[in-house]
């Protein structure tokens, strides 16, 4: 790992912030309230429990790794030099098909709520572009842009969910009883799939500075993302109620065109627009460089930008693959693409890091 | 070279900026003078589709216009409007209201509402109306006048009878919400009327509140009178404050009152049946004017005076409970309510709320409190008439202590 591309942990625990805010927004509430109903909005609460425990586990099973081995070299030492590599292997085709996925929903959001008469492939290609640039660059500058953008990200969303506020009707939001606690479990599903998206970044674990047991925790970003998870939940429940946020694609983009920012500004979504574009470019560019990271260790070639362009056609050719229409693209967002992300994220990927552990190889 | 190519390419996003125009990549940039800003839209049911018209303006110092299209669907009738004949490209943005025709709305609500829903431009929040005795066009068309904007009147309208408790806006969100949830929505409806004109540059017609109408499975159903109206709002929680003139003998005594509380408390039997339903309400009232000699400070006056609120403001309710028992539409949510005040009750009840909708006792109570007169308490005798000694007002005043 070279020793100029080092950044620290709470540059990576923002860099995972900023990437997992652009499913997240996606994915909620419509996911969330389709399992739970009414009862939605506690939905975050259970996937920040759940969340806690799968980030407390995985940081259990690294705690002895050294400073700079990230995730490939963990497996590779962990599981031996050939199942190692299929490992790593496995994991970056599916993070490149997952790129592939991230691109075309980003360019499939674009069309449903700004541009509808706009032509996919231009939004998948211009989106891919940026992330490529981004993607060759340092670990360090897409961690530092994340950080620099954090707080803008965070202060929008802020505001804009504040000015909901009078929107909201308690009438959507209750009542809700303890007989709703299975429900509520099941709408924090979809919450906890986007959290465990996390662990792919453990990929980038070698650039970080320290080994992980003198490492600051990431909890506090968690409770920040389901936090942001609970806001757009419960503002969205809130205005539009339990089956109309279930019939639309981007119901909280439906709520942030009605907003009144102060009761003075009008028409705020470009704004949120321009926020969820930014998160974006920064988790595909992320998921390029962990994909880039895998083959580098896979490889031995040290030049990790070598591998980006690459990744990012291949990424491009599954966006465009992926699904003939936007009927079909849902399909893959709600069902397959969740389901193998729980696969590698839950399964495959922790299950490796234990086998690691159990052989006590770090 | 690096560094130039991130230049070259930190620069390009320029080309996205207004001032670039000619040049723009971004699609959606539109000149100011180009624009029609459409405030208000129009839906009548015309031969074979829809009418649609706009009612828009070019910028602040341009005067207001109006344009109008048929066409199959609301959707083709308003796109063709917004895109070919202006010479400009309006934009529904800022459209505030959407007024549809009483035929339209009778047959082709849900269209409207969806196009409203689904169009990128249009909020969720555009107040929906529904015109009656007339078509929605000419209704636009008449309130507008030199001076006056059609938008205008509709939006001081809307904020007047809020206050008066004479009505409520609903918009495309609270209506689709609505139907959503409870397969039934209520709307507000204008009329247009006809009166001498007071000033030459005002509209042809002047607006008035025509009562809810009541929507369901996507299409008007019904109206509601004014009482039922007032009912309805009582028990949707949408009153807040208005107006009533209470009669006493021969005269009348206005007042201004408030909604301080409402209770709706379900019943239920040791088997978990629900056997009625409890509805309270609490108002305070002020005196705002007297007719005539009414000796307000009386407390059999007073009494007589909340009574008579009472009955009023509880008859509108029973009037809109009854109504919405006739049609089978449960538009005031009664359900939501009972729900809410006993969830696992309500839960458990087993039954069919239509069922149990159609035959369950509501009980309507109130409690009127008048609370002060402003600044006159009796009404000075304007006919000259002997004040009252001291003493008498003392010994009267200790008598109705």
């Amino acid at each position: 790992m070279g020793k100029t591309d080092r950044i620290t942990e709470r540059q990576l625990s923002v860099l995972i912030f900023v990437s997992l805010l652009s499913p997240m927004i996606r994915v909620l509430p419509t996911a969330a309230v389709l399992f739970a109903g009414r009862a939605a909005w506690l939905s975050p609460v259970a996937a920040l429990a759940a969340g806690a425990l799968f980030l407390a586990y995985t940081r259990w099973t690294r705690k002895n790794a050294p400073e700079d081995m990230g995730l490939a070299d963990m497996a590779l030492a962990g599981m031996g030099p050939v199942v190692g590599r299929i490992f790593n292997i496995l994991c970056a085709l599916w993070l490149t098909f997952y790129g592939g996925f991230l691109a075309r929903a980003a360019a499939e959001r674009l069309l449903a709520t700004v541009y509808p008469n706009g032509n996919t492939p231009v939004f998948v290609v211009i989106t891919l572009a940026v992330a490529v640039l981004a993607g060759s660059g340092l670990t360090k500058t897409l961690s530092r842009t994340a950080e620099v953008l954090m707080p803008i990200l965070v202060g929008v969303i802020a505001v804009v969910l504040l000015s909901a506020i009078p929107e909201v009707t308690s009438e959507n939001l209750l009542p809700v009883t303890y007989r709703d606690t299975r429900e509520i479990l099941y709408g924090a599903l979809p919450i906890f799939n986007v959290i465990t998206a996390c662990v792919y970044f453990l990929f980038l674990t070698g650039h970080t500075r320290r080994p992980v047991s003198q490492r600051p925790n990431r909890f506090p970003w968690l409770v920040l993302l389901a936090l942001t998870a609970f806001g757009v939940t419960f503002f969205t429940l809130g205005t539009l109620g339990e089956n109309l946020a279930a019939s639309m694609e981007n119901a909280f983009f439906m709520v942030i065109r009605n907003i009144k920012v102060f009761g003075v500004v009008e028409r705020v979504e470009a704004v949120v627009v321009a926020i969820w574009i930014v998160t974006d470019f920064i988790f595909l560019a992320a998921v390029l460089m962990i994909v880039s990271e895998i083959w580098r260790t896979v490889t031995g070639i040290k030049k990790r930008s070598f591998f980006v362009f690459p990744t990012a056609a291949l990424s491009g050719t599954a966006a465009f693959l992926i699904a003939g229409n936007a009927f079909e693209f849902q399909k893959w967002s709600d069902l397959i693409v969740p389901a193998i992300n729980l696969f590698f994220a839950v399964i495959l990927i922790p299950g490796a890091m234990t086998l690691g552990k159990l052989r006590r190889r770090y | 070279m690096k560094k130039y190519l991130c230049l070259i390419l930190a620069l390009i996003p320029l080309l996205s900026l207004s001032g670039c125009a000619g040049l723009s990549i971004f699609s959606n940039y539109r000149q100011l003078e180009n624009i029609e800003l459409v405030r208000a839209v129009s839906l009548d049911l015309s031969d074979g589709g829809v009418n649609a018209a706009i009612y828009g303006t070019a910028g602040e110092e341009s005067p207001a216009r109006m344009y109008e299209n048929p066409g199959p669907s609301v959707g083709v009738a308003l796109g063709e409007l917004i895109l070919t004949p202006l010479g400009r490209e309006a934009i529904l943005s800022h459209t505030e209201s959407v007024l549809i025709g009483q035929d339209l709305a009778k047959t082709g609500l849900r269209e409207c509402l969806d196009y409203v829903e689904r169009f990128s431009e249009t909020r969720l929040d555009t107040d929906i109306l529904i015109v009656r005795d007339g078509s929605a066009r000419d209704l636009l068309a008449g309130l507008s006048g030199d001076e006056t904007s059609s938008a205008d009147v509709l939006s001081g309208l809307g904020k007047n009878i809020s206050r008066l408790g004479e009505g409520y806006f609903f918009t495309c969100r609270e209506i689709a919400s609505s139907l959503a949830e409870n397969g039934c929505a209520l709307i507000q409806c204008v009329r247009g009327v006809k009166e001498e004109k007071l000033f030459d540059a005002r509209g042809e017609l002047d607006l008035e509140s025509a009562g809810f109408a009541v929507a369901r499975d996507g299409v008007v159903t019904d109206f509601l009178s004014d009482e039922e109206t007032l009912g309805a709002m009582l028990l949707l929680g949408k009153y807040r404050s208005g107006n009533l003139d209470l009669p006493l003998g021969d005269q009348t005594v206005t007042v201004s009152m408030d909604l301080v509380g409402t209770d709706i408390a379900p019943r239920f039997d040791r088997d978990g049946a629900l056997t009625a339903l409890d509805i309270t309400f609490d108002f305070r009232a002020n005196v705002i004017n007297l007719s005539g000699p009414v000796e307000i400070t009386d407390s059999s006056v007073r009494r007589t005076c909340e009574e008579e609120l009472t009955k009023i403001m509880t008859g509108a309710a029973t009037a809109a409970v009854e109504k919405s028992r006739a049609l089978g539409t449960d538009f005031l949510d009664l359900e939501g309510a009972v729900e809410r005040r006993a969830p696992i009750k309500f839960r458990d009840m087993g039954a069919d709320w239509q069922d149990v909708f159609l035959t369950l006792p509501v009980r309507i109570k109130g409690t009127s409190v008048l609370a002060r007169t402003y600044d006159i308490a009796d009404p000075p005798e304007l006919s000259g008439k002997e004040d009252k000694s001291p003493w008498e007002k003392l010994t009267e005043l200790l008598k109705d202590s």
